[in-house]
Order: structure tokens, then sequence, then C-alpha cells
């Protein structure tokens, strides 16, 4: 599917100075790799920084394809390894300084997804620098990395954590096609396209410009620093995805009732397709049409009928839907760059194989920390919010023992037994400076 | 030692020595009920009422937090929000939009120099604090503007503001824990929905 939108207005952002990785989609198919870097010598991170930031991509043409692409974004850990000035510091919010691992109560990171099950280097505070390339081919991706791999090679003081590879036809594990709703940013030029609603503010994705408030959201000092900057959660989870097809399985007959129960866990069938389109079966040419997939709110369906009011894309994105709690779902809104990693299963495996396989949850905006915290408690681990008292996200969340998923119908169908078919592996917050912020850093 | 001998020796202590004597056992045996109340009750229940935190400040059992918070009030602060009060005869009705808040209440201390705001809400502190700022700004800020220093909803220092101010409860109890606003509703609804089936049976 052509997931470039196109550029018809004149951008107002400062699209030179802010990286591209908040404006520019992920193509299709995609290449990449997530590098984890610690800084152990001040000089050393500073010399790193100089040295990557020629290779930083901006958002300026964001519009145009391109072969590959490189984001960086710093932990607070990385601040202070950098030696950034304290009352610097002290100007980024709580939550960011106090790092993901930290705010794992607020997160509802508890039981299996807790910070002493996650993988290294996630929660030891050492993870500073995240280095991503995004490519749409293996020869542009593998030469970026070679490029990078330079910079990093003779450098002591700095030293290489993790390196995780990604790459994806568009598809996630569990077999569905994902990454491609997305807010559109005021200021950016961007063409909405059918269903996305009206541009919001880009204040609510960049920092420096007026929000959804009218008011610009806090910005760390000095401005060279904060502006054209923004927050990134990285969250990587393994998918169960023999775990997934199993409740599929338990639960229904034939191969037409298990992709329907499937479609109603997700709001979409496999293609893409939203059951509000097409809620008897999928229909994969909606599904690869930008302009059709997106088309829809849920005015005509507001007690879940076609689309449940507890499947993951309305708790996600619940568009129109009559929310019990005052939230404006404006503001809620988040930049979505999840990878995929690993290999997809097919419906008909049932059993797990091991293999590592999943999805990085990524999120940009300057909201991004305050939202993936809201989300966590009121959208993903709770149906407080469209009256679903205790029920979760399907596809998301820690489900409990006993846990079940309703899906509306005269009579509605209480399905039980659901797992959890994602489990958190580790993550961080991040901020993702500006160029002449990485300049600024750099010293 | 006989216990006369005792009870005269006690009495022979400094008065100091006997009130604190005195103190310490009446505490051991409200300690020893409550310890016995407390192995006598229903464990479910007790769990139940369990009281944890609401994130940022306050006190939560099950899914109901609370926020007690005393502000100075501008000079004419009490005055203007009296006025407004009156008007709706003391009636708040609209904040039922809320949906996640359970009561609130109103009232100026020391002679119309302080306001004290006082609520049970669902959830935690932190959530819907944004969506005030961008739902209903100017209810917020025409109520709370008459507190000096209130910063306005949209300011970013706006949380610090209301934190500040807050007094966590020591104790807290709520009489169904976990039936959120949005239960309450949806029970009621339900409710309604038998009724009507009753009806129709006969």
């Amino acid at each position: 599917m052509e997931l470039f939108r196109r550029r018809t207005r004149r951008p107002t952002l400062d699209l030179d100075d802010i990286q591209a990785t908040v404006l520019r989609a992920r193509p299709e198919p995609y290449f990449g790799t997530h590098a984890i870097i610690e800084i152990t010598d001040q000089a050393a991170g500073r010399q790193l920084l100089r040295r990557l930031a020629p290779l930083v991509s901006s958002a300026a043409r964001w519009d145009e394809p391109r072969s590959s692409w490189m984001a960086l974004a710093i932990s607070y850990a990385g601040l202070v390894a950098l030696g950034v000035p304290q009352d610097s510091l002290e100007s980024f919010p709580a939550n960011f300084r106090a790092g993901m691992a930290a705010r794992a109560d607020r997160l509802r990171d508890t039981g299996p997804n807790a910070p002493q099950h996650w993988e290294a280097p996630w929660g030891s505070g050492r993870a500073h620098l995240a280095v991503s390339v995004y490519a749409d081919n293996e020869d542009d991706w593998r030469g970026t990395m070679a490029g990078y791999e330079r910079q990093l090679q003779d450098l002591a003081g700095v030293r290489l954590l993790s390196h995780q590879d990604f790459g994806a036809t568009g598809f996630n594990v569990f077999g569905y096609r994902d990454g491609f709703s997305q807010p559109v940013v005021e200021g950016s030029g961007a063409e909405p396209l059918p269903g996305d609603g009206r541009p919001i503010k880009a204040g609510e994705f960049v920092l420096g410009y007026p929000s959804e408030t009218g008011q610009p959201l806090p910005m760390p000092t000095p401005d060279v620093l904060g502006r054209n900057g923004t927050y990134v959660v990285f969250r990587k989870y393994h998918s169960h995805v023999a775990t997934f097809n199993r409740y599929l399985r338990d639960n229904a007959s034939t191969e037409e009732d298990r992709e329907l129960l499937a479609a109603k866990l997700v709001g979409r069938w496999r293609s893409g397709a939203p059951l509000a389109l097409t809620p008897e079966q999928d229909d994969p040419a909606v599904g690869a049409d930008p302009r059709r997939i997106n088309d829809f709110d849920y005015t005509d369906d507001p007690r879940g009928l076609r689309t449940p009011l507890g499947s993951h894309i309305r708790r996600m994105n619940p568009r129109s839907t009559k929310l019990e709690t005052l939230s404006d779902v404006n503001i809620r809104r988040i930049i979505r760059r999840s990878t995929s990693f690993g290999e997809p299963v097919v419906p008909t495996v049932l059993t797990a194989d091991g293999a590592d396989r999943g999805l990085d949850f990524i999120a940009l905006g300057a909201r991004a920390i305050d939202n993936v915290e809201f989300l966590q408690s009121e959208w993903v681990n709770s149906g407080n919010f469209v009256g679903l008292g205790k029920e979760k996200d399907p596809m998301i969340s820690l489900q409990d023992k006993g846990a079940y998923f309703t899906v509306p119908g005269s009579p509605p169908r209480r399905v039980h037994g659901i797992q959890s078919f994602n489990t958190l592996r580790g993550g961080e917050y991040l901020f993702m400076p500006s160029l002449s912020a990485i300049h600024w850093l750099a010293g | 030692m006989g216990e006369h001998d005792i009870q005269t020796r006690f009495q022979e202590l400094p008065a100091a020595v006997r009130e604190k004597v005195d103190t310490v056992l009446t505490d051991a045996k409200i300690a020893v009920k409550l310890k016995i109340a407390e192995i006598l009750a229903d464990p479910a229940e007790h769990a139940e009422h369990a009281v944890t935190t609401a994130g940022r400040v306050g006190a939560k059992s099950g899914e109901v937090s609370e926020l007690t918070a005393i502000m100075p009030l501008k000079p004419n602060g009490a005055e203007r929000l009296r006025k407004f009060f009156t008007l709706v005869g003391g009636n708040l009705a609209g904040a039922g939009q809320v949906g996640t808040l359970h009561n609130m209440r109103f009232v100026f201390l020391d002679n119309d120099t302080k306001l004290l705001f006082a609520t049970a809400y669902d959830g935690e502190w932190d959530p819907y604090i944004d969506d005030f700022a961008t739902k209903i700004p100017e209810f917020m800020d025409y109520l709370f503007g008459n507190v000096e220093g209130w910063p306005g909803i949209t300011s970013p220092a706006v949380k610090d503001f209301i934190t500040q101010h807050q007094i966590p409860a020591e104790a807290w109890f709520v009489s169904h824990p976990n039936i959120t606003v949005a239960e309450a509703n949806r029970l009621k609804r339900q409710d309604a929905a038998v009724q009507t089936f009753v009806d129709a049976l006969n």
C-alpha cells in the first residue's frame, strides 16, 4: 500500500530542524535497526553526537520517498551522561526524568511485564542513546548501518548495548496490517485522507508550537534544546501469536468464525479493512486503499454491534464514540512509528516455537509520555471509559486470570479465557532533539 | 509483691509517668480491639477497602480517590463565588458530564478568606486534568480564578499548584470502592431494562 501522504499545503513548521521520523511514514516493506548505546565518558558521548549529527535526517520534503534515514533519541540518563547543565535537566518533566522502569505503577507494568523481568539493557539506567535506521530496501539499510557503525567503532567511552533488527512487509507478526493510522499534524502540509479527522495542532507533536489548549506545552530549556524536539516512548513487546491462534481455535469452530472473532478483538480484518466498513468478511481492496481504510467513525454504532467498544482500534482511537468520562480524544493522539521483528506466524500454528518475535511500540509526541501513561491506565488496562468495567484491551493489555472479552450483540457473547497476547520486554522514555539541539548537546 | 503493693507503688510515681503509662495501656487496648475486629472481619471485604495511592497525591480505595484542598481566596473571591453558587441554588448538575466525579463540595473557611474544595473521583490524580484544560477550560478558570495565585487551567504550572494546596487524607472509606460513576450509570441502565422486562412479563 502507498503509505506516503501528499503534501498539499505549504508547511509552516521548521521542517529543516525537526527529525525526519516525526513526519516521515514507515515504508512498505521496511527494514531497519534500533541500536542502544551507553555513554561511559562525557567527552566521548559528545564526540559521538558530533559524528552522528550529519547522519540524522530532517523532516524537510518528508513527502518524497527516501531510501533510508536515521533517527536519534536520548534518555534522561543519557542527558546526564552528556553533562547537560543541571537547570536544563530540571526543566524536563518528572516522568521523563524518572524513566520508564520507575513509572511501572503508572504504566500498569506489573507481573510478567514488571521491570525486573525486562531484557538487558532496558531498565538498567544504561540505555542512553537510541539510534534507529529505517530503510525501504535491504542494501540501503545495510549501507546506512555501516555508516553509523564506522562512527561508533573507534570511540572509547561509548558502548553498544543492544542491536535489534526489525523489518516486515507492513503486516505484524499476528498477520495484521498495521502502522497506517496517524494524526494529521497541522502545519506539516499533509493532505488529510478521508477519516483522518481534522488536523491536530502541531504543538501536540512538536515542542514550541501552539497545542490544542492554544498554548505551547512546557518545553525544556534553553530554547535551542527544547524547540522542534519531541518525546518518544519505546516499548518492546514479545508477541504470543500461537496463544492468540489457540484462543481463536478454542472459541470458534470454523475458519470463518475464527476470523470474525479475531476481527472483533482487533476491530479490523487482517487486510486492515475495518469492521465498520465491512462487518461480515474481509475486503482486501479496502485494506489496500489508503483513501478507504480509515474512512469511518462510530456515530452509527454506539453499542458496538459492528466494532466492539472494547476492540483494540476503538480503544486506541475512539473517534466519535461517546465516552463515559470527559476525555478530549484530540489530545490523546500519538504519532506511531512501531516496527515489527521476527517471523510472522500463520493462524494454523497453535504451539509456541520459542522464537523472538513481536513489536517495538514507538509513540512520538509532545505529550507522548503522559499519553502512553494515560492510555495504559485508562484505555488499555481498564474498560471504565466505555462502560466496560474491568475489561481490558484484548491485544496489548496484561490480562488477569479469568478475563474475558464481550462481543456486543443480541444476545452479547462473552468469550472467556482471553490471555495476554503481548508481553513487555523493556522500554524507555526518550527525548528526540531537533537537529540544532543535537549540535548544542554535542557542545 | 501483691497487687495492692503494685498499685501503691504506681500511685507513688510522678504524675507524668502515670499519665504516660495510662496512655500506652489505652492505646494497647484499642490496638488489640482493632486487631480482633480485623481477624473476625471478612477478609474479602477487608481487601476490597484497601487504601492505595491516587498517584501524585491523595488516597484511593478500589477505584475511588479523594482530593481535599484548602486554597487562599482573592479579595472578594468568596463573594463572587457565593453569587454564582446562589444563582444556581448550590446545584452543580452540569458537572455530571465529567463522568469521573462522585461528589464535590465548596466550603468557605476563616471568614471567607479560604476555600475548601473536597471531592471523590474515579481513577488517579493525573489522567483527566489535561482533558479539563481543553474540554472545560472556561469553567475551571471561572471557579478557581478566584483563588490567589491560580495559574490558569492551561498553564504548565497548574498541576504543581493544585498539588501544593492538596492535603492528603489520613484515612479513606468508600462503601462501594469498585463502583465507578460509569459503572453506576451502567447498573442504572441495566436495572431499568430488567424492570421493563419484568413489567412486560406480567
